[in-house]
């Protein structure tokens, strides 16, 4: 394993990282509001997890756009590469984001 | 042209995969499991131009990791099965996440075609798919379909007939490359490969991949080789070189360079038309799941899928029902009296009968929530409820089971567990099936309706109320219960898409229920004879011994010839041949006893024995009311004797007898054999509890309906008080599931241990809630008079 790849904790998530953990300001997922979209910076989580939802589409780069939130606000809705999907805030925290901005 | 084609149809969920292939197959299909699993397994065939072919429905997969139950299937199908060709049903609607399934059966190796659905609703977006130049990208055939409409299917046909006798390909050129320093580590391993035995089967280039990304099911399939040792450190060294490279693990790189490629794709050959058109399904959806509303529509659909199940399917309950009785009372007038007739009637008839009569309620109860999956709304009912239940180790989509179950008391908890299909997280969807039992079903409410009746008049409603309240709660706490102790980890990430509303088709709705149902009837249908003729033999052996019998019978006859010598008797009726003839008289209006006799004598003037009538100088009229109020008497005699016989019989039953051992353990909550027997006969069907309680208190067989004699005699019987009443509520309600419900168990989660796991913890949960109910009311002296 290569040094900058070593088991520790990520400021960002709190979860602990198998891969490098971006330090330039970020948000997460779970911050933003109902009409706001952005561009995803980075996935964190459990690799499972992370495999995952990047075979869903959720790659670096991709926009997402929080549609709403579920009547006792969790899970959330996003529309990605024109589909909707929902996780859960705890997940969707896990999703680091570039500063949102109001979607069309 | 070979015999049989064998297509396997591929795809995402919600991409119309299961459209197309009822298209394409029709009624011509047959639903089954995967070997060893609960996924369900779904062939069909279909004749074009003389061709036979074999259509194998792979579960709905986003991707071919080894992420799920459902990926894993199907991977191995198209690996170990190799068929002749792959169908990729692609939602044209959707197309780049339904890509990245594409590109990796590209990556498989396989024959494949593309069908890509949907087409309309693309094109109804403004997006135009150049699809010559999407099948040049991909290098394979991609043919638009709309499987709801039927279009384009036979040219789908066409192309894998064409396809699959075309001898070229295989090692078709790699189209999607993951960059030099990926290839390099993927031709290092690609060369170990070539070396083993395994080469020959699936694509090695695959394999290479699959090992990179360090997929735990394939390194298990390479276990047997050659040079396993060697392959597996240049996976390890490649792995963490690109580790190093790239700054995370290979399997996320590839992903993304996948979507990479697809993004490209998509770029050259999607052309979207900008429009404005108002999205129906965004609309729809913005009522559906909103704040305020989404939540009281939510109420109001789960009860409507529970009176359409319940009220809908009532009639042909009924009609089942009054099949069996008929048959029933057919086959009891054939048969002569004796064991054979009591094994047919009440053992075979009457159990198979009872449980068969579920399957008008289970076919309308899929043929809901068909509706409630075909259109979209299901993910929703799941979107909306996911923050209360899953603090209970419970999923969204577990509302609906339990609701079935008897969430408003009355359902069942059969289609209530076969209804947890929907659900894909095993954890989740193990809890559900495990606490959907506590739910108050329409079978113990006779129970608790003899018991309120006669021990809580008046505050029927409300004690039910409570007792709703009260099974909700048991159910959530044992969920939360039993997933941080016997079913502990994290639990499944909540991944969920919500498809665009849809208008389902009539007909995908009832192969659906057909489907499920006929499963219903077939894998319950065998294990349940078996039982019902185990029940049946445990409250019928061994019976009275052949004293004990002629003691009963000792009494019947003294009791019958006490009757015919009595001096007002014996004038009309002077022995038991007329008796006998009495009793087979009939009468046009035999109302009472009274007026049968009077029908009867006249009848007997008229026509023969005039000797025996000048005899009688007495007027009829005068006589017969003491005599019918003496024949009365007896009978009542009569019968109390049979319900003590009985009785006695039951006790003397392998069930009585265990309930008479049990007593001990029982004795604590207050149960005496009569109640534990009636507790164990509830085992065949919770309503039996009360006829069986009848049976061993003497009151002969209770009908439905009929329990105002038991109530009284309850209220009784020394022992019984309100608190009493409560504290058999509480174990009825909780106790062990009917076998009907522990076979739908053990058939849905696959395992025996689960279905014990089931009959063991509700059996002591209701002993310790029953425990503690008895303990705190005796401590408080509350309900002991």
């Amino acid at each position: 394993m290569s040094p900058t790849v070593s088991k520790k904790k990520c400021i960002d998530c709190d979860s602990l990282q198998h891969h490098k953990c971006l330090a330039e300001k970020t948000v997460k997922l779970s911050n933003y509001k109902p009409g706001e979209k952005g561009k995803i910076v980075q996935i964190c989580g459990d690799p499972d997890f992370r495999l995952r939802i990047m075979e869903m589409g959720f790659i670096k780069g991709t926009e997402i756009a929080v549609v709403k939130y579920a009547p006792l606000n969790d899970p959330m809705e996003f529309v990605i590469r024109g589909y909707h999907i929902t996780l859960r805030k705890k997940q969707a925290a896990h999703i680091l984001m570039n500063e949102p901005e109001l979607a069309a | 042209m070979k015999q049989k084609i064998v297509v396997a149809l591929a795809g995402n969920p919600n991409a119309g995969k299961t459209t197309i292939f009822n298209a394409l197959t029709g009624a011509r299909q047959h639903v089954g499991n995967w070997p060893g699993v609960t996924v369900e397994k779904k062939e069909g065939t279909l004749k074009h131009s003389g061709q036979e072919i074999h259509v194998v429905d792979l579960p709905g997969t986003y991707s071919l990791t080894a992420y799920s139950l459902e990926e894993i299937i199907a991977r191995n199908f198209i690996v170990d099965s190799s068929p002749d060709l792959v169908i990729n049903v692609v939602d044209a609607s959707n197309l780049e996440r339904n890509l990245y399934l594409s590109v990796q059966l590209l990556e498989m190796g396989c024959k494949l075609v593309v069908a890509l659905n949907m087409i309309d609703v693309a094109r109804g977006r403004g997006a135009i798919i150049d699809e010559t130049l999407l099948s040049s990208l991909l290098g394979v055939p991609v043919v638009p379909t709309n499987g709801k409409k039927g279009v384009g299917l036979d040219s789908l046909v066409e192309k894998v007939i064409s396809e699959v006798e075309n001898p070229e390909l295989i090692e078709r050129d790699v189209r999607l490359t993951y960059g030099s320093e990926v290839e390099d580590e993927l031709y290092k391993i690609q060369n170990l490969l070539a070396h083993t035995d395994y080469s020959s089967r699936g694509s090695q280039r695959w394999l290479a991949v699959k090992l990179l990304e360090g997929d735990s099911e394939i390194i298990k399939k390479i276990d047997g080789l050659d040079h396993r040792e060697k392959i597996l450190e240049q996976v390890s060294k490649s792995r963490s070189h690109l580790n190093g490279i790239f700054g995370d693990n290979p399997e996320i790189v590839l992903a993304d360079a996948r979507y990479g490629f697809i993004s490209g794709a998509i770029k050259q050959t999607v052309q979207v038309e900008r429009t404005n058109r108002v999205n129906l399904s965004e609309t729809i959806d913005k009522v559906l799941t909103n704040r305020l509303l989404g939540p009281l529509i939510l109420l109001a659909v789960l009860y409507c899928v529970y009176i359409f199940t319940f009220n809908g399917s009532a009639p042909f309950v009924k009609h089942f029902d009054s099949f069996f009785s008929w048959l029933g009372e057919n086959v009891s007038t054939i048969l002569p009296e004796g064991l054979l007739k009591s094994l047919v009637v009440s053992g075979i008839i009457k159990g198979v009968g009872g449980v068969l009569g579920f399957t008008p309620l289970i076919a309308f109860m899929f043929f809901a929530i068909a509706i409630l999956e075909d259109t979209g709304y299901m993910t929703r009912i799941a979107f909306m409820l996911d923050r209360v239940l899953r603090g209970f180790g419970l999923h969204g989509a577990s509302m609906l089971a339990l609701m079935v179950s008897g969430g408003i008391a009355g359902g069942c908890a059969v289609p209530g567990i076969m209804a947890t299909r929907t659900m894909k997280e095993p954890k989740e969807r193990l809890v559900t099936i495990l606490v959907a039992p506590l739910m108050n079903c329409g079978a113990k409410l006779p129970v608790y309706a003899l018991l309120i009746g006669a021990f809580f008049p008046g505050d029927r409603a409300s004690i039910m109320f409570v007792l709703t309240i009260i099974s909700w709660g048991m159910a959530l706490f044992a969920g939360r219960v039993i997933r941080s102790t016997v079913l502990s980890g994290p639990s499944a990430p909540f991944v969920l898409e919500l498809p665009p509303y849809r208008v389902p088709t009539f007909r995908g709705l009832l192969i659906h229920t057909w489907e499920r149902t006929w499963m219903y009837v077939k894998k319950a249908g065998t294990i349940i004879l078996a039982v019902s003729i185990l029940i049946w033999a445990l409250m019928t052996f061994p019976g009275l011994t052949s004293e004990q019998r002629a003691i009963f019978q000792d009494k019947q006859d003294k009791l019958l010839s006490n009757f015919i010598k009595d001096p007002v008797v014996s004038i009309v009726l002077k022995d038991q041949e007329d008796l006998n003839s009495f009793e087979g008289f009939e009468s046009e209006k035999t109302k009472n006893h009274a007026e049968k006799l009077t029908d009867f004598l006249k009848s007997r003037n008229l026509s023969h024995e005039p000797q025996k009538d000048a005899d009688l100088s007495i007027d009829f009229q005068q006589v017969n009311l003491p005599v019918a109020l003496k024949y009365a008497q007896y009978k009542l005699e009569k019968l109390r004797l049979e319900n003590e016989e009985q009785s006695a019989r039951l006790k003397n039953t392998i069930a009585g007898r265990v309930g008479s051992h049990l007593e001990w353990v029982f004795k604590p909550i207050g149960f005496d054999w009569k109640t534990n027997v009636a507790l164990l006969g509830g085992f065949a069907a919770k309503e039996v509890v009360v006829s069986t309680l009848g049976t061993a208190y003497s009151m002969g067989s209770i009908e439905r309906e009929q329990y105002s004699n038991l109530s009284e005699q309850l209220k009784n019987e020394p022992g019984w008080n309100p608190l009493m009443a409560f504290t058999l509520i509480m174990f009825v309600m909780l106790y062990a599931p009917c076998f009907v419900t522990l076979v739908v168990i053990r058939r849905e989660t696959g395992r025996w241990r689960w279905t014990i796991f089931a009959m063991v913890y509700t059996t002591l949960l209701a002993y310790c809630v029953a425990l503690i109910v008895k303990t705190t009311g005796t401590f408080f002296g509350i309900g002991l008079t």
